[in-house]
């Protein structure tokens, strides 16, 4: 007892002298912070959708390099040898050195969050909560240090299998980069990691729900430090010399391993992955939801981006505007929950009806040669033309679209509701010219993912909505197609009075910004079409 | 002796894979008196120690300290043991008042720490860290550590390995001390001269089990080395004295000169007595003459057939580094 306080104590006050120990505690988690900070400096709100990727990332680096490399250390030198002539019980001694460490971690992860608020960051929603899921995150990744450390001979050996844990975690497994932006094999191999588990427990309670939302990641984590700690302790080596002879030694590596294996394949079967995390909604890729067209749109854009000069010859003209703004005429009500699901499960059907992807290289080299104008533009012509399924998915980084019913932060409901309600009178709205209506509401939606603003995911929705209120079905179709294809054409001043509707004036890659107004065009475009399935509630 | 051993090893057994490091030891150390176990590295000798101190699980065997069976009470024997290691460092920026008020919580009896700095003249470096004290206060340091609960019986393992001549000094005289104190010691050493000035009685390990124990001066006189003479001569002297003395064992040149010899015999007084005989004889000066009787070391080479700076080739690896 008065052993494990003399033990914990010590062990806090030498990490406090000990240089490399306070650069790897505290320096190296802030150089992230200030990374993240500049890497998405576009965020409305900064790091605040970035603090479950920060703090995973400074608990795995104390984990798995500050932990083991103490630990190695003092043991080549010989005190735990020396530790260990003392009656003090293992377990107290073992277990003062993992508090010492959770206490050195939870200062490094206030300091963080510390900082991210003087930044600009709001308080976490749940800091409870946070407080909770921070402990499962270090628990877990604690028990991997304690692994390292018995597998590790000498210090260098922890720093290179430190690196075999923390890189890929940092890389692929969605602490760094996220799962969204990752090819979905990755995807999946993430799922064998903690640290998706980690980011997405702390994530929900810093912007999210709180831990109810979060129930499966914080169970993973549990389970998988218990697995760790439990071999860490089975294979804790208090002699360089031991070197495995006394214990069942390495055996109780694959035990650690085979709890991310479980966590991994539980929830690759039970469906988990979707309701794990917001980042993380793409891994729900196993296809059927259709990541639309992409390529075709994008290849259009690249084809229209090449050719700039010539396109403005069948450019969005001057259409007549048959009906100007009746918002009666069109099929969706005000409330984004008229669930036109008509055809839910027909969005791969008409997908695989559509050429596929194998014709999408057709497409790219014959520009069409179209019709004049959006007027001309046929159902047909669209079926032909565009690939639904070969989108970017809503779920990630590129022209993001929220799920019906995805919970908003409350930091963001009026933000979000201000531009609902600004929309109907908001100048470039109401220009006579449906097609440069058109382009002006999509740029509503394209300029805020180009800022990766926190809002991004929502405001498509608030758009779609605006623009089928606005413009009667039959031309909105033809001319979000026309959009789809020219997404160069027209006018783009309307990016210059976004400020009124709360949001970012101006990006400054236009070329960027035009391409993603393309792919919204074809989200929309597909769901009023019923050729891509929507959310269940439908808007 | 009438009172009880402090420490009983009967029949201890350890194998390392293929290698069987201890092969049935038994020794007793008495209450108060030094005891060391002298062999070369690799013999056994750490392997002993650890069992004993409960650092390893012998595969059999019996071990009692103070009356307590070390392998059904390792917490409570603990407890009663100070020992310092060898190769024992600590963390570099860990002070010795800290280190000393650390490893004391560790125990339920306990020495003060000022006075654990005052006994080992650590004072002065009470509150210097560790990576800034000299190799001999690093050692006081190690022993001081082996005092902070107040043991009955302390064990040093190498205790003057890697310690300059001052320094090993300096710990010699400590363990005197520790003597007069009444404390009860077992070191182990390689140092032959450790062994002869400090230890009451010693034990000869080499491979595994003990091949002579008792008094230094037991083991010396049970032992058919004989003392060593040495002789320096102005001119060249073997062909006198090669097998023309009786007394003389096996007379052998020590340098190309022929001047210096060196021989054994069973009575020395009465070799020298003839060698200087022989010498008057042949009108041949007499530079230097001396005697030294067999040592520990002789006594070693004697029973194992090597020297006791080599290591134990069929000795576990490792073990004793």
């Amino acid at each position: 007892m008065s052993a494990a306080k003399a033990q914990l104590i010590s062990t806090l006050r030498l990490h406090f002298r000990n240089t490399m120990a306070l650069v790897y505690s505290y320096l190296f988690p802030t150089i992230f912070l200030v990374a993240f900070w500049m890497l998405y400096r576009y965020d409305k709100v900064p790091l605040l959708r970035h603090m479950g990727e920060l703090l995973t990332v400074t608990a795995l680096g104390g984990a798995c390099f500050g932990l083991p490399t103490t630990l190695v250390n003092e043991r080549e030198r010989g005190v735990w040898r020396r530790y260990r002539l003392a009656p003090a019980s293992s377990l107290s001694l073992v277990g003062s050195t993992l508090v010492a460490r959770y206490l050195l971690l939870l200062v490094a992860g206030l300091l963080q969050v510390i900082l991210a608020m003087a930044i600009g960051m709001p308080l976490p929603t749940h800091p409870f909560g946070l407080l909770v899921s921070f402990t499962c995150v270090v628990f877990a990744f604690l028990g991997l240090g304690l692994v390292i450390a018995a597998a590790a001979d000498n210090v260098p050996a922890v720093q290179a299998l430190g690196q075999c844990l923390f890189l890929p975690m940092l890389i692929i497994g969605g602490v760094a980069v996220p799962l969204a932006s990752l090819p979905e094999w990755a995807q999946r191999v993430a799922t064998f990691f903690p640290g998706r588990y980690a980011v997405d427990a702390i994530q929900k309670t810093v912007s999210g729900d709180g831990l109810d939302t979060a129930v499966f990641s914080l169970a993973a984590l549990v389970v998988i430090g218990t697995a760790a700690c439990v071999a860490g302790v089975r294979m804790f080596r208090w002699d360089a010399g031991e070197r495995f002879v006394a214990r069942g030694g390495k055996g109780w590596i694959p035990v650690a391993l085979s709890a991310w294996v479980a966590v991994g394949v539980f929830a690759q079967t039970s469906g988990r992955l979707t309701s794990s995390a917001p980042t993380v909604e793409a891994t729900r890729a196993p296809a059927p939801t259709t990541s639309p067209m992409a390529s075709a749109t994008a290849t259009e854009a690249e084809r229209a981006a090449t050719s700039l000069p010539a396109p403005a010859s069948t450019p969005a003209s001057r259409p007549p505007a048959p009906n100007p703004p009746s918002p009666s005429a069109s099929p969706s009500p005000a409330t984004p929950s008229t669930a036109t699901p008509s055809s839910p499960p027909a969005a791969p059907a008409g997908a695989s009806a559509s050429p596929a992807p194998a014709a999408a290289p057709p497409t790219a080299p014959i520009p069409p040669p179209g019709p004049a104008s959006w007027q001309d533009v046929t159902v047909k012509l669209i079926d032909e033309e565009i690939i639904f399924t070969r989108l970017p998915p809503d779920g990630g980084v590129v022209t993001p679209v929220a799920e019906a019913d995805e919970v908003v932060g409350d930091e963001y409901v009026n933000d979000l509701e201000y531009i609902r309600t600004s929309l109907p009178q908001w100048a470039p709205a109401k220009v006579a010219d449906p097609l440069q209506r058109v382009r002006n509401l999509l740029y509503v939606a394209a300029v805020p993912d180009v800022f990766q603003s926190p809002l991004e995911r929502f405001v498509p929705p608030i758009v779609f909505e605006r623009l089928r209120a606005d413009v009667p079905e039959d031309q909105l179709v033809k001319i979000l197609y026309w959009i789809a294809v020219h997404p160069m054409d027209g006018d783009d001043k309307a990016v210059d009075q976004m400020r009124v509707l709360g949001l970012g004036n101006g990006p400054s890659d236009m070329n960027e910004t035009r391409q993603r107004v393309g792919v919204y065009a074809v989200k929309l475009l597909g769901r009023v079409l019923g050729r891509i399935k929507a959310s269940p509630s439908g808007w | 002796m009438d009172t009880p051993a402090t420490v009983v090893v009967r029949d201890l057994r350890k194998r390392y894979g293929p290698i069987e490091a201890v092969r049935g030891l038994d020794f007793d150390i008495d209450p108060g008196e030094i005891f060391g176990l002298i062999g070369p590295n690799g013999a056994g000798k750490t392997t002993t120690i650890e069992c004993v101190l409960g650092l390893r699980q012998p595969d059999a065997g019996t071990i009692v300290v103070c009356g307590l069976d070390a392998r059904q009470h390792p917490q409570a024997v603990k407890e009663k043991i100070g020992a310092a290691l060898q190769t024992t460092a600590l963390q570099d920026k860990i002070t010795p008042r800290e280190a000393l008020d650390l490893f004391g919580a560790f125990y339920r009896t306990r020495t003060p720490t000022p006075a654990l700095l005052e006994r080992f003249s650590l004072v002065d470096k009470a509150d210097a860290t560790f990576d800034s004290l000299s190799g001999g206060q690093r050692q006081r340091l190690a022993l001081a550590l082996a005092f902070v609960n107040a043991p009955t019986l302390v064990f040093l393992d190498e205790p003057t390995t890697g310690l300059d001549a001052h320094a090993s000094r300096e710990l010699r005289a400590e363990i005197a001390r520790m003597k007069d104190d009444g404390y009860t010691v077992l070191l182990t050493t390689h140092d032959i001269d450790d062994a002869e000035h400090l230890c009451d009685r010693v034990a000869i390990v080499d491979r595994g089990t003990i091949i002579a124990s008792g008094t230094p001066r037991e083991i010396m006189n049970r032992s058919k080395a004989r003392p060593t003479i040495t002789i320096e001569t102005t001119v060249p002297a073997l062909d006198r004295l090669e097998g023309v003395v009786p007394l003389l064992e096996g007379v052998v040149p020590l340098d190309g000169s022929g001047r210096r010899l060196r021989c054994r015999s069973a009575s020395p007084a009465e070799a020298v007595r003839v060698i200087a005989g022989i010498l008057e004889q042949h009108a041949i000066g007499l530079v230097e003459l001396h005697v030294q009787p067999a040592t520990l070391e002789d006594v070693f080479v004697e029973l194992t057939g090597h020297g006791l700076g080599q290591p134990d080739v069929q000795g576990p690896a490792g073990s004793e580094a």
